[in-house]
């Protein structure tokens, strides 16, 4: 199956749609955005209690007086209408404003941002890890499919599936951190000891698409043009590899835009465990100490991710697959 | 059998030529791993129901003359740091955990039929502003949703039920949508409809069960994510609390003294595990048997 479009249409017209899908789907990306701006903004006013009362005590002020609640409520324009200070909020956020943690005074964004190398560096790991043993899961699974390979691929990814991040993590631990002393638990989150964590929050992903690629390897190996290629003497590592293996990749890619989500949240899960000094466990302690503005800090930039990965994916699967750009879907 | 959601692969040939003859309930016992899947899911259910009967000691009498013993034949999987008995408190926690993703899943699956339905029937502003709210929620990862929503309420058990089912329903009211919409193109739909027979009562007669056994195998499919995610925040201290009984607290605790007692760890993980693996496994055969449309 061919990738590029016709000839016979100059480039500029059929680079048309293409262009056209991709406006849209950035605008869709920048309504979700806004939406979950609400979102995030509202879990301020659900939190029990006043919000200056809370405040002027995480500031360390034991027994607020009245008009110091009252006067800090004018000063955070609590006393104005909800969708107003929606709006005030959503400026300032736009800004990069995320207000100030409670715990040390300082810009959420500022905290937020020492601490997602760390994160970026697990997550990314996890990522690479993930789509690395999926891939060779997937391949082999579907190159010797119902012999002993397969069936054992099977079995891992049944198991892989079914363990969350947090139980590998607490297994790691347990056998292979405290058994063998591999490994560190508190760590200053370098490079060196990022791998046991990211494998950890690997593996049920890469399981569910070690699992997702085989399936759809298989389909593709049971269509007219792999025959055809076989049929013309290709061997069976070139069908796989040059045949089945991109065709097979759109609703693989499809699942990594959906999957990635899992990782986020799970990271944060992985953090706590492992001690890992990112977002994840910043927020856990924030929530302890009921830091509000940092957990919205904290859903914003998941939120801003996760988006922003599945818009990647999106556009990814435009560019490759020319079907999807007159309005299909993927 | 109703029809299949839009977004379906090639249905597979061989398998609608030789269909499985005979009731869901043999078909299901028939498949290998549907079957390992079901003795766990009863395995856990009994244990769910009588493990509090079972406990051969009470769950939350400490003994702080027995702090983190190895196991032995008096305490089969130790004493923990207050010298509880391990195994006791997993035979009890277990309906917390259980019991908790039942629930939580109940009211998930109402919640989207109930909108899911209400969309696809109305169509217009009222669809479009409903499946908006949902692609807004599903935007955001649904455990870093729960994660803040019970951080800010505060955790316990209610707000853990709250943030969960806040953060898990919209997908179901899509999917419920989309079988809704499928429904509708069906020929005894639109026959019931020419025969003068009501919406109302089409839906409750003929659209609504198939739409709700559509959703059972999501649910069923979806139970092990969520026994993960309510172990998972439970162990982040997020959701049932301590002193009660919950395999996810226990693991938390566990992990404090993973060092003195790395035997404390096993007890909660195992079950957990065994949850997840048999209701994925069940969901999967469910999926299998009752659906080949949607098998990927």
């Amino acid at each position: 199956m061919s990738i590029s479009t016709l000839p016979t249409r100059s480039p500029l017209m059929s680079a048309l749609p293409l262009v056209r899908a991709l406006v849209g789907r950035l605008l869709q990306a920048l309504l979700t955005l806004l939406g979950i701006s609400v979102i995030i903004w509202a879990l301020l006013p659900l939190a029990p209690g006043d919000p200056a009362q809370r405040l002027l005590q995480a500031r360390g002020v034991q027994d607020p007086t009245p008009l110091q609640v009252a006067a800090l409520r004018t000063e955070l324009a609590l006393d104005r209408p909800l969708p107003v200070q929606y709006a005030e909020w959503l400026g300032r956020a736009v800004r990069g404003d995320l207000s100030l943690s409670y715990q040390t005074g300082r810009p959420v964004l500022e905290e937020l941002g020492k601490r997602l190398p760390a994160t970026l560096l697990l997550a990314g790991t996890a990522l690479v890890l993930s789509l690395l043993i999926a891939l060779i899961g997937g391949l082999l699974g579907a190159a010797y499919h119902e012999r002993w390979p397969d069936q054992l691929i099977r079995l891992l990814s049944q198991v892989g599936v079914s363990l969350p991040a947090f139980l590998a993590g607490l297994l790691a631990l347990r056998y292979i951190v405290v058994e063998f002393n591999i490994g560190r638990v508190l760590s200053g989150g370098q490079w060196q000891y990022v791998l046991l964590p990211a494998l950890c929050l690997a593996i049920s992903r890469a399981a569910d698409w070690a699992q997702l690629l085989r399936a759809s390897l298989l389909e593709a190996l049971g269509a007219n043009y792999t025959l055809v290629a076989s049929a013309r003497g290709a061997t069976k590592l070139r069908v796989l590899w040059r045949y089945a293996l991109p065709n097979a990749a759109l609703p693989f890619l499809t699942a990594i835009g959906v999957g990635i989500g899992g990782l986020i949240g799970g990271s944060a899960i992985i953090e706590a465990i492992f001690t890992w000094p990112g977002i994840g466990s910043y927020v856990f302690a924030a929530i302890a100490a009921r830091d509000f503005p940092v957990v919205q800090g904290f859903v914003l930039l998941a939120g801003l991710s996760y988006i922003t990965a599945s818009l990647c994916v999106d556009l990814v699967a435009l560019l490759v697959d020319p079907r999807l750009r007159d309005g299909g879907h993927a | 059998m109703t029809s299949e959601p839009i977004t379906q692969p090639p249905i597979n040939v061989t398998r609608r030529l030789n269909p499985p003859p005979r009731s869901l309930s043999a078909r299901l016992v028939r498949h290998p791993e549907a079957r390992f899947g079901l003795v766990c899911a009863l395995l856990l259910v009994g244990l769910a129901l009588f493990g509090p009967l079972l406990a051969p000691y009470d769950p939350n009498q400490p003994d702080f003359r027995a702090k983190l013993e190895a196991p032995s034949t008096e305490h089969w999987l130790g004493t923990d740091q207050s010298g509880r008995d391990q195994f006791s408190r997993v035979l009890d926690g277990g309906q917390r955990t259980l019991g908790t993703a039942l629930l939580v899943l109940s009211c998930i699956f109402g919640i989207g039929l109930v909108i899911g339905t209400i969309a696809g029937m109305s169509g217009g502003i009222v669809d479009i502003v409903l499946m908006r709210l949902v692609d807004i929620l599903m935007a955001l990862p649904s455990i870093v949703l729960a994660i803040a929503i019970v951080g800010v309420l505060g955790p316990g058990f209610e707000n853990l039920v709250l943030a969960l089912v806040i953060s898990w329903w919209a997908y179901y009211a899509r999917m419920a949508r989309s079988y809704v919409l499928n429904a509708r193109q069906r020929p005894d739909i639109i026959a019931a409809r020419l025969a003068g027979i009501g919406w109302g009562r089409i839906m409750v007669g003929h659209v609504l069960p198939g739409v709700a056994s559509q959703l059972l195998i999501i649910v069923t499919l979806d139970l092990g994510s969520m026994i993960a995610a309510i172990a998972g925040l439970s162990f982040l201290g997020l959701g049932v609390q301590p002193p009660a009984a919950e395999w996810g607290a226990m693991l938390s605790e566990s992990r404090l003294y993973v060092t003195l007692a790395p035997w404390l760890l096993l007890g909660p993980l195992v079950p957990i595990f065994g949850a997840v693996l048999a209701a994925n496994l069940l969901g999967n055969a469910l999926r299998d048997t009752l659906d080949p449309g949607v098998n990927r």
